[in-house]
């Protein structure tokens, strides 16, 4: 009996110290800035254009997937390149990562091969930042997926069963969940990419409008930040679905259009709104979480400590 | 919980091997790009490797399960497989260029529809396809590689006087603890509850091709045109309506039985973990009674259907897998617990010639012994019965004793009571006898199917029976 307790008590213990632990890491990689300066013009679809050669690239580095079931065989380190660009009314993501072999999928009779693939995951909600595996019912994701030799996808994880069919409905998607990752209505496919290989190199190139009436997909402005996440599947090995590597959290710090205009000004309108966002809203969940996560393990070992004591009390009396 | 799970038997001595179901299924199910390969009805020639090639190998595939420290686990993450079967595991499909027929110029020869690669076009020379070993008798080498020769000396039975074959057709064996649906992160595959049928939900799979490696029996196919798996789905449109699936309606052998079993669903997991020699028996034991008062009464409580009942009671499927235990499945050692059986093909007796230049077979009694029988027994143990003799004895000893039976009443003019002796003998009795003979030898209500709705069940003739 007092084992038993002892367990549970234990137990509890852990789990809020994992909870805390994954605040404290969120919170750390929070710090991680990608930074998306604007672009006068067209931003080229083309992965060889001049401009991303010339942007500054993060190095983001990926782990394997090891929580669910398929695992991740591979334990090698991986690193993307990325940069971004926008226009005020578009979106750029270029992500460049080294591959020995090019691994494409979809020729007619090929049952074996599975394309490389990658995933850029960001919040629905653009000042949320949910939970880094596909996100949850409260905080749903809206993930882009390239896989070569399928091309592009858009879709949401994490609504699945935290809406009503009713809701579901008006958001595009089949009233009842077929799964917890989805894809979106036709009219929320916004994304375009283009991919390349060469010289034992990807370089992929993601655009989307900035804008998006899709509620599932995250709406993006100049001068605001979001924050971002990736994955990569290595063809060769036959990763897919959850045998991936994926990241941490990243912000996407898109930089306002008014940005030839002299430093001073450009401080000013930029805090205003970035100080809203990141004070408020972004920086403040992931302390929150932590400090939520203490609290709720602190009540729950105090309540099981009365319990226990009471118990102990009941059983001597 | 008592669950019903529509399922088949295939009495393989009727098989002939015209191939009419594997025809008739690929026109209404896989006639389409990205299945040309699929074919998930298939008829194989054994000894030979099948389709695809030598699936049974499961050291080279990874499906099915295995016991570990007495817990069921997927072989695929035993051996850490990843890879799926290729193209060439199956076959490279191909077509045939009829056009020249029409558009060849003039010469002194016919002119030729070559075969032409079914994705490029190009000319291409056949080098294996489905039932190779058959089409070209190519037993010759490809019997050799018949996983199922293993603790078999098998060279014997290649010489002249001892060869034999029989045909094996295959389907989704809708398994009651599917290895597909295990393997599936998605959860895209799901068993239906009122009738066991497996399906893949096209919405959910997203390609990943875990479940053709899973399924040991090789039948998840996937589509490289819509980057999602398929596999047989029992023509559950047609089960629904009554209807038998279209391999059963167009057998020209008339050797499918189709029909309801009750099974305890609780008792899944120990029935598939059970020892290996204990599987075919703990099989049979999880399928219940449909006559029990007691098994009535939970079905009913369970949701299972009246109709569905009262099928079951009229099961050509319960008879002989469960009461008569002339059927066995297929490979019971994957322990998915499938859900087609086989009657084991009932073959010649090794006659000699003697001194005289007459044939003799040797009879003990007037049941001849089974181990005299032309195809081995550890063979069809190997297939049906984990290595098993005895399950294969005991069915092709009752198979032999129904025979003998009607030969003694109709040939030797023997009375039904003097002759039930041969019955009694093999524990079966005059009116298993009598439903034996409708089933097997005339062939009548082949399948019994309850239909799925009362409201479609209104608009149907009264009960869908055999022709």
């Amino acid at each position: 009996m007092k084992r038993s307790w002892m367990a549970g008590l234990i137990a509890v213990l852990v789990v809020a110290a994992v909870s805390t632990g994954l605040g404290v890491i969120l919170a750390t990689s929070q710090a991680a800035e990608i930074a998306v300066p604007y672009i006068q013009g067209s931003l080229p679809m083309d992965p060889d254009a001049q401009l991303w050669g010339q942007l500054d690239k993060a190095q983001i580095p990926l782990t394997a997937q090891l929580i669910v079931y398929p695992l991740s065989l591979d334990t090698k380190a991986r690193t993307l390149s990325v940069t971004a660009a926008h226009n005020g009314t578009h979106l750029a993501i270029y992500i460049e990562w080294s591959d020995d072999s090019k691994d494409v999928e979809g020729a007619p009779g090929d049952l074996y091969s599975f394309g490389d693939a990658i995933a850029v995951q960001f919040p629905v909600n653009t000042g949320a930042m949910p939970y880094i595996c596909m996100g949850d019912t409260a905080n749903p994701v809206n993930i882009v997926f390239w896989r070569a030799g399928k091309g592009v996808e858009n879709l949401v994880a994490g609504s699945a069963y935290g809406q009503k069919p009713g809701q579901r409905e008006a958001l595009g998607l089949q009233s009842t969940a077929t799964s917890p990752i989805e894809k979106l209505p036709p009219e929320a496919q916004i994304w375009k990419a283009e991919a390349k290989y060469e010289n034992g190199s990807w370089k992929l190139v993601l655009i989307r409008p900035m804008g998006s009436t899709d509620p599932m997909v995250p709406s993006l402005k100049p001068g605001e930040s979001i924050s971002v996440a990736f994955a990569r599947w290595e063809g060769s090995l036959h990763e897919r679905g959850g045998s991936k590597t994926t990241s941490g959290w990243y912000t996407l710090k898109l930089e306002g259009v008014a940005a030839p205009a002299p430093a001073p000004t450009q401080t000013v309108t930029t805090t205003t709104t970035t100080t809203s966002t990141t004070t408020v809203e972004v920086i403040p969940p992931a302390i929150k979480g932590a400090v939520v996560g203490l609290i709720a393990a602190l009540a729950i070992t105090i309540i099981a400590l009365i319990v226990f004591v009471a118990r102990k009390k009941a059983l001597t009396t | 919980m008592v669950r019903a799970q529509v399922s088949m038997v295939m009495v393989l001595d009727k098989c002939i091997g015209c191939h009419t179901c594997s025809i008739t299924c690929k026109h209404v199910w896989t006639n389409r790009e990205g299945q040309e390969y699929a074919w998930w009805n298939n008829v194989e020639t054994r000894p030979g490797v099948g389709y695809p090639k030598t699936w049974e190998d499961q050291d080279k595939y990874g499906g099915g399960w295995v016991l570990e420290n007495g817990k069921l686990k997927l072989r695929l993450e035993v051996m850490k497989k990843r890879d799926p079967p290729k193209i060439t595991d199956y076959y490279q499909p191909y077509d045939y260029d009829y056009e020249a027929l029409f558009t060849d110029q003039l010469q002194d020869k016919q002119p030729v529809a070559n075969p032409i690669n079914a994705y490029t076009g190009e000319p291409m020379d056949i080098k294996w396809s489905p039932n190779w070993d058959d089409d070209l008798a190519g037993a010759n080498i490809y019997g050799r590689m018949d996983p199922n020769w293993r603790t078999l000396e098998k060279e014997i039975y290649f010489n002249f006087k001892n060869t034999f074959m029989f045909y094996l057709p295959r389907i989704c064996n809708h398994c009651l603890n599917p290895a597909c649906l295990a393997a599936c992160p998605r959860k895209a595959i799901y068993k239906r509850p009122e009738d066991g049928i497996v399906l893949i939900d096209q919405k959910r799979c997203r390609g990943y091709r875990f479940c053709t490696i899973a399924c040991p029996y090789k039948k998840v196919y996937y589509n490289w045109k819509t980057g999602r798996s398929e596999k047989c789905i029992l023509c559950y449109p047609r089960v629904e309506t009554g209807q038998p699936t279209v391999c059963t309606l167009s057998c020209v052998g008339k050797i499918r039985y189709m029909g309801v079993v009750l099974y305890d669903e609780e008792k899944v997991l120990e029935a598939a973990s059970a020892p290996e020699q204990d599987l075919v028996r703990v099989q049979r034991e999880i399928i219940l009674d449909p006559f029990d008062p007691d098994v009535i009464r939970q079905a009913k409580a369970d949701g299972v259907p009246e109709n569905f009942i009262k099928a079951a009671q009229e099961s050509p499927v319960y008879y002989m897998f469960k009461k008569w235990e002339i059927a066995l499945p297929l490979h019971p050692e994957f322990r998915t617990l499938p859900m087609v059986f086989y009657v084991p093909p009932l073959n010649p007796v090794i006659t000699a010639l003697d001194a005289r230049g007459k044939y003799t077979a040797d009879y003990d009694t007037l049941i001849p012994t089974i181990d005299k029988l032309r195809i081995p027994i550890k063979y069809l143990a190997n297939m049906f019965a984990a290595g098993n003799e005895e399950e294969v004895r005991k069915a092709l000893k009752r198979l032999i004793a129904i025979r003998e039976f009607f030969r003694l009443v109709e040939v030797e003019g023997k009375s039904k009571a003097e002759a039930a002796y041969v019955l009694e003998q093999n524990g079966l009795n005059l009116e298993d006898a009598d439903k034996m003979y409708r089933w097997l030898a005339l062939g009548r209500n082949r399948w019994i199917i309850p239909t799925r709705k009362v409201e479609l069940r209104m608009k149907l003739p009264k009960k869908a029976s055999g022709r």
